[in-house]
């Protein structure tokens, strides 16, 4: 056990500081959130971003040049996410193409689909990735939108909902049902779904903090080509499974770091109110930073088993904890606060409300991606052993 | 951080498991506590002579090292004086050059602490009293630290202790007038931190494989119990308990490790990574020794379980080297420290 790593990951670390000292965007630079807005475009120098890292090798390290990467190894993949996260930097605002579709695109396509995965990579084609339904969301291996063959195509008839990007999206990486005489985990398949086809409608949705992100996807009778199924039929939930392997070793390290930087500025909103010799407060903070510091050292542990080819069941508290933990941060940020809690008017309160933003969309945290229930479910029985309820 | 054990961590883990496993059964431990009016238990003595006196020169090992024992020692909450021996008096005889320093590592001359005054918190002081010693009727020696950042060392024999009687039956502590006109050695205030700190961090250990075995102890029980005809850890309600105090333990246990790390490197963040480490530990340990014996219902509030050995020894052991209430407080400081 030891602190710190060797010269050739420090080097590494160089090269990547020189290249993120040039070129992170003044939109994002000082760890500021890129909360999204009224407008569902993606902005141009988030775009412009995400081509520059991949066109560098910087976007997905562990994979090769003509993958957006540097052949990296998975410490420096965590070096990568380290250096990212303590910056606040994201690698692109629609995460599913190089996150979700490109790795699954890789893995389980046929030639022509993984000859897809680059621009899904580089931000060229955006991607949305069509899981939950109205009567799918925890219990996703339910999910209802129908495939049915029709000679060389299937026509799809369903909707989707929660769909992040929908309305920009050139193409959905679309969970459907295609048999349904079989237990419910075997009948899915994944369709490539081009979002102009006839049929398809998007609805945009409005997030509680009035950011448009994410839509309601109808579809009608949409003419899908059979040579669009993503690997075999009725394997999708194995499909579900598989995102970016390599990098699953680290993923928690921007959800603690986000923590991190939330207690920053929990501390500075107990001085800016006078509250840094209030023994609650003191204690408090104290305990949040007990909290962000603990889980930050349960993740590097839990990388020390994932590094040596091991399975880590560290990480698999790490959505869990992070998430509820920004919660309290930011709600405990908003209770110093006093009557200024609720005020969001940029005349009145410090950075324009900004810490109300934030905590809004901390709440978030704990449902997409699997809710914090299911996560503990999943612990329960895959981590502690508990017999399934 | 590289959390990575190497080889001779493995068999370091692996050697004191097995020698716990074999040398340290319940029965042993048992016997300290239910002969409560004995203040120096036989068979629970002769262990640590046995076999714990050749892990004595674990003080001046890396603190990684020592935490990996005293988890160890912690899961079958071995009887004896190892870990304020190992942790505090041998570390403490090294950072003021001592001579007896050499004997203590070789397992010869066995010692204690005496640092809290008669309120029982770990800071020097002048009380004219000491307090809180553990394992004082078990050591030859009693290092006897004063406001001032005195040490005196005094041989146990020319000390009138008085057992305090906690809830921890085997971690015995003692209370004796300081003696007048005792030679001092002046130990360097950085010198003395390092010595506590890696105190607490090992007793954190401890309290780490203690919180293991109410966990271990725990999941295996509500596998196995049946009410309603089915396993009582297949219902939600036990499940999402145990879950949340699972993270507790798993995130403590790193944490000590890390402040392991940091006082093995000297690295800056040492003393805050300390008080993290206590803070998790101690409250985990506590957690698991409450929904332990909830999830096992009736049965763990019996005196013939071992649960409650274990729920004395967090109870108690929180208080050793300052509370999590205590070291938040020390946290805070630094926290809103002037940088
Ligand atoms: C910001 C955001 C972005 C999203 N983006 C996408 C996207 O791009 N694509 C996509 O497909 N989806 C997306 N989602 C949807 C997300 O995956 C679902 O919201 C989530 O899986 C929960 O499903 P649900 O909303 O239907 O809640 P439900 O499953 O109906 O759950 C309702 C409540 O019941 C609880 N519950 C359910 N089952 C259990 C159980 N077994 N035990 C205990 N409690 C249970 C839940 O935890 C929750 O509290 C997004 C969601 C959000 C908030």
């Amino acid at each position: 056990m030891k602190l710190t790593w060797g010269a050739e990951e420090e080097a590494f670390r160089a090269e990547l500081l020189a290249f993120l000292d040039a070129e992170v965007p003044e939109e994002i630079k000082g760890g500021r959130d890129w909360i999204g807005d009224e407008s569902p475009e993606i902005p141009k120098w988030a775009s412009e971003f995400q081509a520059k890292l991949f066109d560098h090798g910087w976007m997905v390290p562990s994979y090769p040049p003509e993958l957006g990467g540097r052949n990296a190894t998975p410490l420096q993949t965590l070096i990568f996410l380290e250096e990212l996260a303590s910056r606040g930097v994201s690698r692109s605002v629609h995460f599913g193409g190089y996150a979700i579709v490109g790795p699954s695109l890789l893995e389980f396509g046929n030639e022509q689909q993984k000859g897809m995965a680059p621009s899904a990579i580089r931000g060229d084609t955006v991607w949305c990735v069509g899981m939950s339904e109205p009567d799918a969301g925890s219990d996703l291996a339910s999910l209802q939108t129908r495939a049915v063959p029709d000679g060389d195509s299937f026509i799809v008839t369903g909707q989707k909902v929660w769909t992040s990007y929908a309305m920009v999206a050139e193409k959905c990486f679309c969970y459907v049902r295609t048999d349904t005489s079989v237990a419910k985990h075997k009948g899915i398949s994944v369709l490539i779904i081009d979002m102009d086809s006839p049929g398809l409608e998007v609805r945009p949705l409005r997030h509680l903090t009035g950011a448009i992100e994410f839509a309601e996807v109808f579809l009608n009778e949409v003419v899908v080509p059979k040579e669009n199924l993503v690997g075999e039929l009725n394997s999708g939930w194995r499909i579900t499974m598989g995102s970016l392997a390599h990098e699953r070793g680290a993923l928690w390290v921007e959800s603690v770091s986000s923590a991190q930087r939330a207690l920053e500025g929990l501390v500075e909103i107990a001085r800016r109110q006078g509250l840094e010799q209030d023994g609650v407060v003191r204690r408090k903070l104290a305990e949040l930073y007990e909290e962000v510091h603990s889980l930050r050292a349960l993740g590097y542990k839990g990388f020390a088993s994932f590094a040596q080819g091991s399975s880590a069941p560290e990480h698999s508290f790490m959505k869990l904890a992070t998430s509820e933990l920004r919660q309290r941060i930011y709600g405990f940020g908003m209770e110093l606060q006093g009557p200024y809690a609720a005020v969001v008017d940029p005349e009145f309160v410090e950075e324009g409300g900004r810490w109300q933003q934030s905590w809004q969309i901390s709440l978030a945290g704990t449902i997409g991606g699997g809710t914090s229930e299911i996560q503990r479910n999943v612990v329960a029985t895959r981590v502690l052993g508990l017999p399934r309820g | 951080m590289d959390f990575t054990l190497n080889e001779d961590q493995v068999l370091l883990r692996e050697t004191a498991r097995a020698m716990f496993g074999n040398e340290c059964p319940p029965e042993l431990v048992r016997d300290a506590f239910y002969d409560v009016t004995s203040t120096g238990p036989e068979a629970a003595s002769s262990f640590f002579d046995r076999h714990l006196r050749d892990w004595a020169a674990l003080g001046d090992a890396a603190v990684v090292d020592l935490c990996l024992f005293m988890e160890e020692a912690g899961r079958v909450l071995a009887p004896g004086p190892a870990w304020v021996n190992t942790s505090l008096f041998l570390p403490l005889l090294r950072a003021i050059e001592h001579p007896s320093a050499d004997l203590v590592a070789a397992g010869e001359v066995t010692g204690t602490v005496a640092v809290c005054g008669r309120d029982g918190y770990w800071v020097l002081n002048n009380d004219p009293m000491r307090s809180f010693v553990p394992h004082a009727n078990e050591v030859d020696v009693v290092a006897i630290l004063s406001a001032g950042n005195q040490v005196s060392c005094v041989a146990v024999a020319e000390l009138d202790l008085q057992e305090v009687a906690t809830l921890d039956r085997s971690r015995p502590v003692f209370q004796f007038a300081v003696p007048a006109g005792l030679d001092s050695t002046e130990i360097g205030a950085e010198q003395l931190a390092v010595v506590l700190n890696r105190g607490t961090v090992a007793l954190a250990a401890e309290l780490i494989g203690v919180g293991r075995w109410l966990m271990d102890t725990t999941l295996e029980y509500v596998r196995e119990r049946v009410q309603f005809d089915r396993p009582v850890g297949s219902f939600q309600g036990l499940q999402w308990k145990l879950v949340d105090a699972a993270l507790l333990l798993e995130r403590a246990d790193a944490a000590v490790y890390y402040a392991a790390m940091c006082l093995d490197a000297g690295a800056p963040e040492q003393d805050r990574a300390v008080h993290v480490a206590k803070a998790a530990a101690g409250t985990a340990a506590r957690r698991w020794a409450r929904d332990g014996l909830q999830s096992l219902g009736g049965i763990g509030f019996t005196w013939e379980h071992d649960l409650h050995l274990r729920l004395r020894r967090a109870q108690a052991s929180e208080q050793l080297l300052g509370s999590a209430s205590w070291h938040h407080d020390r946290l805070a400081e630094l926290i809103f420290a002037p940088d």
